[in-house]
């Protein structure tokens, strides 16, 4: 739990920003440089190991950076236990499952044949 | 010149009101807490706290035309009228413009504003060189005025658990002092989701400050020497 309290929270939430930020500039660069998106560069992006790979770190950084940013929120608006637990737990849950279905998304490309 | 204040007895009003006087500065009165006094020979009901009026103690803290400061550093010239004048905003009302400042204190106890030195104390004073004497500075002038804290969005949202701009100043002060041998601890008890890390870096304190010092700076400096700490 140390690792989403205090000083460890803001220094994930700092690093993850890093991550994002990155993102954002490359998936920009490749906008205004690369050639025009069509469906079959993006299906070619997201089904090559290194693009799969990156998406889902993506997702696990923008997870990761909207807990940290949510729980805050939780935390300054919402003081009554039996609310604010429930509520941290919802939000928890429903990002780790978009990780996950995020990473078995990109998983099955390379498990299923075709 | 027409001043507006927040009126409240606890003991006879059932709510909060707002009463318009009109007065009058004579020479000699450059000041709102001039005008507050002179105001207070006209009605002597009006309660409000004040002593050193030259910005040292701290007491005539109070939100002027929707700004925090204090009344005895605000120029009656250029003030908007009618001046708006209410108590410090998140603080409990005990009368008036005076609010209760339990928590706010409690606050500062609570990050021991004092310095911890567990060596030999040697025979004369401890020495500090001209650089880290230097690092105190725009960090011991603080006068606790509570004009930042009451300012704070994150401190009106957890006052009892964010220590607020004003004692986390005062926490970095002992922390960047060469002279406390306690830097750990002290950093070891603010690594808190609430004590520290309601800082949501917004520097309504550092904006608001009657004394140009800048807490959200030394809230800044704590985060960077809990990551110096840490690693």
């Amino acid at each position: 739990m140390r690792l989403f309290l205090g000083q460890r929270a803001w220094m994930l939430q700092r690093a993850t920003a890093v991550v994002l930020l990155v993102f954002l500039a490359a998936a920009a660069a490749m906008l205004l440089v690369g050639p025009p998106l069509s469906y079959e560069r993006w299906h070619e992006l997201a089904t090559s190991p290194h693009g799969a790979v990156l998406i889902v770190v993506l997702f696990a950084a923008l997870a990761l950076h909207g807990w940290i940013g949510i729980r805050d929120i939780v935390l300054d608006y919402i003081h009554s236990p039996a609310v604010r637990l429930p509520l941290l737990g919802l939000i928890a849950l429903v990002l780790i499952a978009i990780v996950i279905r995020v990473a078995l998304t990109m998983a099955a490309h390379f498990t299923t044949p075709g | 010149m027409r001043i507006s204040i927040y009126r409240f007895n606890p003991e006879t009003d059932a709510k909060p009101r707002m009463q318009d006087y009109d007065v009058t500065p004579e020479a000699g009165d450059k000041k709102l807490l001039d005008a507050l006094m002179r105001l207070k020979t006209i009605d002597d009901s009006l309660s409000f706290r004040r002593s050193c009026r030259e910005g040292v103690c701290g007491s005539d803290a109070m939100n002027i035309n929707g700004r925090n400061g204090l009344a005895c550093l605000t120029s009656l010239a250029g003030l908007k009228e009618p001046v708006v004048l209410r108590p410090l905003p998140g603080f409990p009302v005990i009368r008036e413009l005076i609010v209760d400042m339990t928590q706010f204190f409690a606050h500062y106890h609570a990050i021991k504003p004092y310095l911890i030195n567990d060596e030999q104390a040697p025979e004369h004073e401890r020495l500090q060189t001209p650089e880290e004497r230097d690092r105190l500075n725009g960090l011991y002038e603080c006068i606790l005025c509570a004009c930042c804290s009451a300012f704070c969005p994150s401190y009106w949202w957890n006052p009892d658990k964010f220590i607020g701009p004003a004692g986390l100043l005062q926490a970095y002060r002992f922390i960047s002092d060469s002279r406390d041998t306690a830097t750990a601890e002290r950093l070891a008890y603010l690594d808190d989701v609430y004590r520290l890390y309601r800082c949501r870096t917004i520097m309504n304190c550092t904006e608001v400050c009657p004394k140009g010092l800048s807490p959200s700076h030394a809230i800044e400096r704590i985060r960077l020497a809990l990551v110096r700490e840490s690693s």
